[in-house]
C-alpha cells in the first residue's frame, strides 16, 4: 500500500538470550495516531528503537517515505523526520532547557552557538506548548512531569513527519496530559503519524486510530479502534481474559499498627497525621507535585526530618535513616525505578538480595548463602512473573515494566509491619497490575499495613479501602473508597491554601 | 543577569575567595609574598597548573580522566630537547613535538571513546607509554643544553628560552602571558561552541548525548587532544627554564591537574564546572605552595597541607553548590528582582 509513511515487515531482533522481536510487521499512515499495545517485554521499545536508529535489526525489511532503508543512525533517522520520545528520561540533566531541546542540531554561526536565537525558539515552543517554564532553567532542578514536557517539546521541535511517544503520559498530570492530546491532535491535522505506546489503556480513546498489538515480541493483530473494545484489546494483549481489573479482597479492619503524627520535613510535608490499621490499604491521591513522594521519603528516613513522631504496634520508633525504618520493618518501593530502585549494573539476583542480605547471610562471617538467596529470587520471580530467562542478566535489560516488578520484589521476601509503594504500576501492563495488586491484597491478608502512592485515580478508587488526599504538602482530606468519587477526590487535590494565608504563616 | 546564576559560577567564586584569604594569610606571616617580584613569580608558576588544568578540566567535563598528562609533558620536554640540542630549528623541532603529543591524544580518544575502554585504564597505558618515550628518545639520558655544541645556536635558544619562561611583558612573565591566552581560547571554545556543549552534554549523560545525535567519540577525542596540547606546551616552558630536557619533567602532573581542575568546582563525575574554576584551583595550588615556600615550611609538610586542601576544597564547593547556600549567597550579594 502506497500511503503507509512507515512500513516495516518480518522484523527480528535478538538479544543474548532474548528473542526480543520475531517477525514483527509494522505499518504506520500519515495523518493517524496508532497505539502500539502489548505486555511488558512484548517489544514495543525495541520495535521503535529500531525504526528510530538506535538498534539495528537482525533480519527484515524497513522503509520511511516509502523508501527502503538500510541500518540507520539516530541522526540519520531524525533527518528522515523520526522522532521519538524515550521511555526512560534521556535528559542532560546539567543543561539547561533550552541546550536540551537542541542538543545535537545547535543553531551557531561558523562552529560558535546561537544562544539567544535557541533561546527565543524554545521558548516559542514550549508556549506552544503551553509549558510554563524557562528555556534557561537546567533541567535537573526541573520535577520529572516537566521534564518529560521538555522532552516532548524536543521531539516536536524537528518537525517530525513521524513521531513516537513512548509511554509518555506515564508522569505527567492531569493537565499536562491534556495539553500534550491537544498537540497531538494538532500534529494528526498536520499530517504527521503518530505511534503512541501506553499502559493507561483508558486514555486510548481520546487519540487512538488504530491500534497495532505485540505478544512476545509477534505481531498478533493491528485493528480500528472504533471497530473493538478494550476487553478485547486485553485478551489479544494477554492472550487471556482478564475478568478483574481491580481485584477486591475484604479484610476486617483490626487493630492500629502504624502512626505519624505532626510530622514535618521541608516544604512538601507540613504537619501530617495519619494512621494505618491492619486489614486495609490506605490510598494517597493528589496532583503529581503534591509532596506524596517526599512524604514516603520522610517516613523512610531518606531526607531529614524537622519534626514528628512515629508509633508502630503501640511502641514509639526512631527512623533516621533508611537503615532504621528496614529494621522496625518499615519498607518502601521507590517511585523513580533507574535512579532509586534498581542497581541497574547488577543483575536481578543481586537487586532482589540487596536488602536481604542479613536474613541471606550467616551470623558471623557474613557470608551469603546461595541456596537461600536461589530460594528468595525464585519465590520472588515467580510470584511477580518477571519475564527474563536467567535471573543472573543485568536489571538494566529488563523492559520497564519488568525492572519494576523486581522493585517491588525486593520487599515481599522479608516479613515487614508497613509496606510503603510509590507508583507502583507505573509502566506496567494490565495483567502485571492486576498481579501486583493481588500482591497487595496478600499483603493486607496477612496484617501488614499498606500504603500506596498513586496518581492513576482508578487505581486508587479501585484497589485502595481509606484514601488520603494531599495537596501542596497537607493532608485535604481523607475518604472512604466505597463512597466517593473520582470528583470529590479532585476537589480535595486542588484545595491549594489561598494566597492570602499562605502570607500570613510566613509573617 | 545574576553571575551566580551561572552554572559553575558559585564553585569558581568560591575557590577565589578561598585563595584571596590563603594569600592575605600568608601575606600576613610574611610580607614579601606581596611583593611585586613574587607575585610576578607566582604568577608564573601559576601559568604551568593553570596550563594543565585546562586540558584535564575538558576532560573530566566530559566524565573521563587523563592520566597520561604528566608524562606527555615529559615527552614534550624530551623530544623538543633533544631535537633542539642536536641542531633543529626551534620551530621545525616545536612542530615534530606537538605532533608526537597529540598522537598522545588522539590515542587516548580512541581507545576511550571509540573502544570504549574504561578512561581510568587506556590512559594509564598511554601514561607510561608517553613516559617510555620520553625516556627512549635520547637514548635513557636527558639532554644536554639546547645550545651545546651540537645545539642551535646561542641567540635562537635565548629567544626561545625568553619566549616561553624568562622574558616579560607589560611586567609579567610571558608564561603567564601564554597561558592566559590559551585560556582565553579554550574558555571561549567551552562555553561558546558546539564542541563545548557536547563535551558537557556527554559528562552529562552520554545516553541522550548520542541518542540526540552528538558523535561522542570524536567530542572526547578532542577533548584528549586539548588536555595534550596543554601539556606539549607545558613541556616547552620546562625546556625554557632550564635549558635542557629531564626525562622525569612532569611528573605527577595529572594529579596536580585534576586537583586544580576540582579545588574550581570541575566535578570528576562530568557535566559540571567552567574553566574560571580551574583558574582559580590552579591560583590556591600556587598560592600555598608559594606562601608555604616563603614561610620556610619544610617539603612533607608543604605536601601535607596542600593535599588536605583538595578534599577540603571540595567538601566546601559540594556545600555551596547545595541550592540552600546558593540561595543564601545570592541573598547576601544580589539584590533580589522579585516584588
Ligand atoms: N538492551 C537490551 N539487552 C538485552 N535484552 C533487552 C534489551 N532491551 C530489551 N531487552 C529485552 O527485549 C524484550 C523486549 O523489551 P522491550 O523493552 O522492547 O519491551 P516493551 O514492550 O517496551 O515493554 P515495557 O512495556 O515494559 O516497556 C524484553 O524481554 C527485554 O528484556
Ligand atoms: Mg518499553
Amino acid at each position: 500500500m502506497g500511503d503507509y509513511i512507515v512500513s516495516m515487515e518480518n522484523i527480528y531482533k535478538s538479544f543474548p538470550g532474548v528473542k526480543a522481536l520475531d517477525g514483527v510487521d509494522f505499518n504506520l499512515r500519515a495523518g493517524e495516531v496508532l497505539a502500539l499495545l502489548g505486555e511488558n517485554g512484548a517489544g514495543k521499545s525495541t520495535l521503535m528503537k529500531i525504526l528510530s536508529g538506535v538498534y539495528t535489526r537482525d533480519a527484515g525489511e524497513m522503509s520511511i517515505n516509502g523508501k527502503p532503508c538500510g541500518d540507520i543512525s539516530p541522526k540519520q533517522a531524525q533527518e528522515l523526520g523520526v522522532a521519538i520520545i524515550h521511555q526512560e528520561l534521556n535528559m542532560c540533566r546539567h543543561l539547561t532547557v533550552a541546550e536540551n531541546i537542541f542538543l545535537g542540531r545547535e543553531k551557531t554561526r561558523g562552529d560558535i552557538l546561537l544562544n539567544s536565537q535557541m533561546e527565543a525558539e524554545a521558548k516559542r515552543l514550549l508556549d506552544n506548548l503551553k509549558i510554563d517554564i524557562s528555556p534557561r532553567q537546567v533541567v535537573g532542578d526541573l520535577p520529572i512531569s516537566k521534564q518529560q514536557m521538555v522532552e516532548i517539546a524536543k521531539a516536536l521541535s524537528v518537525n517530525a513527519r513521524v513521531l513516537i511517544m513512548d509511554e509518555p503520559t506515564s508522569s505527567l498530570t492531569a493537565k499536562e496530559i491534556d495539553d500534550l492530546f491537544r498537540i497531538i491532535r494538532e500534529l494528526k491535522q498536520s499530517g504527521c503519524g503518530i505511534v503512541y505506546i501506553s499502559h493507561r489503556l483508558e486514555e486510548l480513546q481520546h487519540i487512538t486510530d488504530r491500534v497495532t498489538i505485540l505478544r512476545d515480541g509477534k505481531y498478533i493483530t493491528s485493528m480500528n479502534f472504533n471497530d473493538t473494545t478494550i476487553d478485547e484489546i486485553i485478551t489479544h494483549m494477554v492472550g487471556r481474559e482478564i475478568t478483574e481489573k481491580f481485584p477486591r479482597l475484604s479484610c476486617k479492619k483490626g487493630k492500629e499498627i502504624f502512626s505519624v503524627s505532626n510530622l514535618n520535613a521541608g516544604r512538601l510535608v507540613r504537619d501530617i497525621n495519619f494512621t494505618l490499621y491492619e486489614g486495609e490499604v490506605v490510598g494517597f491521591a493528589g496532583l503529581i507535585g503534591a509532596g506524596r513522594t517526599e512524604l514516603t521519603r520522610a517516613i523512610f528516613g531518606i531526607d531529614p526530618k524537622t519534626g514528628g513522631e512515629f508509633m508502630l504496634d503501640g511502641k514509639p520508633i526512631y527512623i533516621n535513616k533508611p537503615k532504621d525504618a528496614i529494621k522496625a520493618g518499615v519498607v518502601l518501593a521507590p517511585e523513580d525505578r533507574k535512579k532509586d530502585g534498581l542497581c541497574t549494573k547488577l543483575s536481578i539476583r543481586q537487586n532482589l538480595a540487596l536488602p536481604n542480605l542479613d536474613i541471606l547471610s550467616s551470623r558471623f562471617f557474613g557470608v551469603v548463602s546461595k541456596k537461600k538467596e536461589n530460594e528468595l529470587c525464585k519465590k520472588a520471580v515467580e510470584s511477580l512473573k518477571v519475564k527474563a530467562h536467567d535471573i543472573n542478566v543485568d536489571a538494566a535489560n529488563l523492559s520497564g515494566g519488568n525492572q519494576q516488578k523486581v522493585v517491588v520484589g525486593k520487599w515481599l521476601a522479608r516479613t515487614s509491619r508497613v509496606v510503603m509503594f510509590d507508583e507502583p504500576t507505573r509502566g506496567i501492563d494490565v495483567a502485571a497490575k492486576v498481579e501486583i495488586y493481588n500482591i497487595i491484597n496478600e499483603l493486607k491478608a496477612q496484617g501488614v499495613a499498606v500504603m500506596i502512592v498513586s496518581s492513576e485515580m482508578p487505581e486508587i478508587l479501585g484497589i485502595s479501602d481509606r484514601i488520603i488526599v494531599m495537596c501542596d504538602g497537607r493532608i485535604t482530606g481523607e475518604l472512604i473508597a466505597e463512597n466517593t468519587t473520582q470528583n470529590e477526590v479532585m476537589t480535595y487535590a486542588t484545595r491549594f491554601e489561598s494566597k492570602k494565608s499562605q502570607l500570613e504563616e510566613t509573617k | 543577569m545574576n553571575i551566580l546564576k551561572i552554572r559553575g559560577m558559585p564553585a569558581a567564586l568560591t575557590a577565589f575567595a578561598g585563595l584571596i584569604i590563603i594569600f592575605i594569610v600568608f601575606g600576613m606571616i610574611d610580607p614579601v609574598v606581596f611583593r611585586t617580584a613574587n607575585i610576578q613569580n607566582l604568577l608564573r608558576g601559576m601559568a604551568i597548573y593553570l596550563l594543565i588544568g585546562i586540558g584535564q578540566s575538558f576532560v573530566l567535563i566530559t566524565g573521563n580522566i587523563d592520566l597520561s598528562i604528566g608524562s606527555v609533558v615529559g615527552m614534550s620536554a624530551m623530544v623538543s630537547a633533544t631535537l633542539m640540542s642536536r641542531g633543529v630549528p626551534v620551530i621545525p623541532a616545536m612542530l615534530i613535538t606537538l605532533a608526537c603529543c597529540l598522537l598522545v591524544g588522539v590515542l587516548n580518544g580512541l581507545l576511550v571513546g571509540r573502544a570504549k575502554l574504561p578512561p581510568f585504564i587506556a590512559t594509564l597505558g598511554t601514561m607510561f607509554m608517553a613516559r617510555g618515550v620520553a625516556i627512549m628518545v635520547n637514548g635513557n639520558r636527558n639532554t644536554g643544553l639546547i645550545s651545546g655544541e651540537t645545539g642551535i645556536s646561542s641567540e635562537s635558544a635565548t629567544t626561545f628560552r625568553n619566549f616561553f619562561y624568562f622574558g616579560s611583558t607589560f611586567g609579567l612573565f610571558n608564561t603567564f602571558w601564554i597561558a592566559m591566552v590559551i585560556f582565553a581560547v579554550f574558555f571561549f571554545i567551552l562555553s561558546k561552541t558546539r564542541s563545548g556543549r557536547h563535551i558537557y552534554a556527554i559528562g552529562s549523560n552520554v545516553d541522550a548525548a548520542k541518542l540526540s545525535g552528538v558523535n561522542v567519540g570524536a567530542t572526547i577525542t578532542k577533548a584528549y587532544m586539548v588536555s595534550a596540547f596543554c601539556a606539549f606546551v607545558v613541556g616547552l616552558v620546562r625546556v625554557a627554564m632550564t635549558g635542557m630536557g629531564f626525562m622525569e619533567a612532569g611528573n605527577m602532573y595529572e594529579m596536580f591537574a585534576v586537583a586544580a581542575a576540582v579545588i574550581g568546582g570541575i566535578s570528576p563525575m562530568g557535566g559540571t564546572g567552567i574553566l574560571l574554576g580551574t583558574l582559580a584551583g590552579a591560583s590556591v595550588w600556587q598560592t600555598l605552595e608559594n606562601g608555604l615556600n616563603m614561610i620556610g615550611a619544610q617539603v612533607g609538610i608543604q605536601r601535607l597541607l596542600i593535599g588536605a586542601i583538595v578534599p577540603l576544597a571540595v567538601l566546601i564547593g559540594v556545600t555551596f553548590r547545595r541550592d540552600s547556600s546558593i540561595k543564601l549567597i545570592s541573598k547576601w550579594f544580589v539584590p533580589s528582582n522579585k516584588n
